[in-house]
């Protein structure tokens, strides 16, 4: 029993090191991959109707047809659809990830898409960050005069984090990583004050709550929480992993 | 007391419910006894746990264990809601009654309801003196009418306080019991925030995984989103 437990004990360990190598080889890779900002048009998408389509694939149809559409422009994010419910759907890219270490890998990576739809006051609070940092992206700003950029915006103009932000990531289509999941998993997010994630029980063994790394007070003092939806936009299931 | 996030555990219950009353001959529907059974408090005892260990385990239940071992534990005894164990990562965990049920809930006063919760910090300095308010109310044997009154008035005076921000809980017991209707329903997370805040988060939109709920006379809001897995890790049916 006690050779079977340690049988198992070392193969677990020696599967822990094998993965840890590849993921640490993976983000190493994308690092390489994406060094800097490729040609703008591969940021694009050059099907206007597509973008918004997949922006709208964020939430629930019965959320996002009445949703804000933004869709982004070679001068930043422009209004494709007015709304009427408050809510704001678009399609981020990948310089919305944290600035710095290995979940930043795909900070430059062209083939991100992130459909989100924002709840009314994460549209207030969470947009313009959305806004300000792709305005400095497009202008050519380098990572470090858009961390000074972000910080003197939120000192000078960044409305006050109301409570309540929320958003919806729920799009089959939305491509996240190179990985063999490029959508991940549907999900909602939470915004709150930057705060010890333990008080959420983020992260913690079976909890389904996870602190994304996105903002963490890395320039932004925010921090995102996540919940798996379980389920896609448009009904179908998303077995959690 | 997460409801909304059972709507779908309510209609398959529904349907059973309809089953076996064709099935058994009954003219009247099962569900009709259940809506005016629970009319007045059963004797206290009733409510109670006679293994106190046993409603330790149930509380702590209501999250996976990587956050309930170090929480604080309540148990209900005659006089009231009383500490267990000590925590101390600042979660709290409790077996509520059916007496923080809504008010219009069928449910309302059945004793075999155990509704095991782990709350964060802010809701357990927000949320447990409600319950231990209504637990209070419900213990003096006061009426619905009167525990609603005493409840809208403490909250009017500012007695009971409003969710910190932040206020979140964990129910995702196996073992929980919302009553014949919805059984142990689904593994949840629950949201809350002051009314007046008016949130807007899709809720009960077709297709969201979000639930809203405004018990009167609590000036609060509830959102509830069903999580795939109960606390020990376990995956919980999806219907």
């Amino acid at each position: 029993m006690n050779r079977d437990t340690n049988t198992i004990m070392l193969r677990s360990i020696a599967l822990i090191v094998l993965l840890s190598a590849v993921w640490q080889a993976r983000a190493q890779d994308a690092k390489e991959l994406y060094p800097g900002m490729a040609p703008l048009d591969q940021y694009l998408m050059a099907d206007r109707n597509a973008e918004i389509a997949m922006a709208r694939s964020a939430a629930p149809q019965a959320i996002s047809q009445d949703a804000d559409v933004v869709v982004l422009g070679r001068h930043g994010y422009e209004t494709a659809a007015k709304g009427k419910n408050g809510f704001v759907c678009l399609v981020e890219r990948g310089w919305m990830g944290p600035f710095d270490g290995d979940n930043a890998a795909n900070f430059w990576n062209p083939k991100i898409r992130g459909p989100v739809c924002y709840n009314p006051p994460a549209a207030r609070s969470i947009l313009p960050l959305t806004y300000k940092r792709t305005e400095m992206i497009l202008a050519g700003q380098s990572k470090v005069q858009i961390i000074d950029g972000i910080k003197t915006f939120m000192k000078l103009e960044l409305p006050r984090l109301e409570p309540g932000c929320m958003s919806y990531m729920m799009s089959k289509d939305q491509y996240l990583n190179d990985g063999n999941h490029h959508n991940w998993i549907a999900h909602l997010m939470f915004y709150t004050p930057l705060m010890d994630g333990s008080l959420w029980g983020a992260d913690l063994s079976n909890s389904p709550v996870m602190l994304n790394p996105q903002f963490s007070g890395a320039p932004e003092p925010i921090d995102v929480f996540m919940v798996p939806a379980g389920k896609w936009s448009d009904g179908t299931a998303d077995p959690v992993r | 007391m997460g409801r909304g996030s059972l709507k779908t555990a309510g209609l398959a219950s529904f349907a059973l419910v309809i089953t076996l009353g064709v099935a058994l001959g009954t003219s009247r529907p099962v569900q009709a006894q259940s809506e005016t059974q629970y009319s007045s408090m059963a004797p206290i005892e009733e409510y109670l746990m006679p293994d106190r260990n046993a409603e330790i385990a149930l509380a702590r239940s209501a999250a996976p264990e990587s956050i309930s071992r170090d929480a604080e534990v309540w148990v209900l005894g005659k006089h009231g809601y009383e500490t267990a164990v000590k925590g101390k990562n600042g979660f709290a965990c409790i077996v509520e009654r059916s007496w923080m049920a809504p008010f219009d809930d069928p449910e309302f006063l059945n004793p075999d309801q155990r509704l095991p919760l782990c709350l964060n910090p802010p809701a357990a300095r927000s949320h447990l003196p409600l319950t231990f308010k209504t637990t209070e109310l419900a213990f003096a044997g006061l009426s619905k009418t009167q525990m609603f009154d005493s409840i809208k008035s403490a909250f009017d005076k500012k007695e009971l306080p409003l969710p910190e921000p932040g206020s979140m809980c964990y129910m995702m017991s196996r073992q929980q019991y919302f009553g014949r209707k919805y059984g142990n329903a689904d593994p949840h997370l629950m949201f809350w925030f002051p009314q007046k805040d008016r949130m807007d988060w899709g809720a009960d939109f077709p297709g969201s995984p979000v639930d809203v709920h405004q018990y009167s006379p609590q000036p609060i809001t509830e959102f509830d989103i069903s999580v795939s897995k109960w606390s020990d890790g376990t995956a919980a049916p999806t219907n």
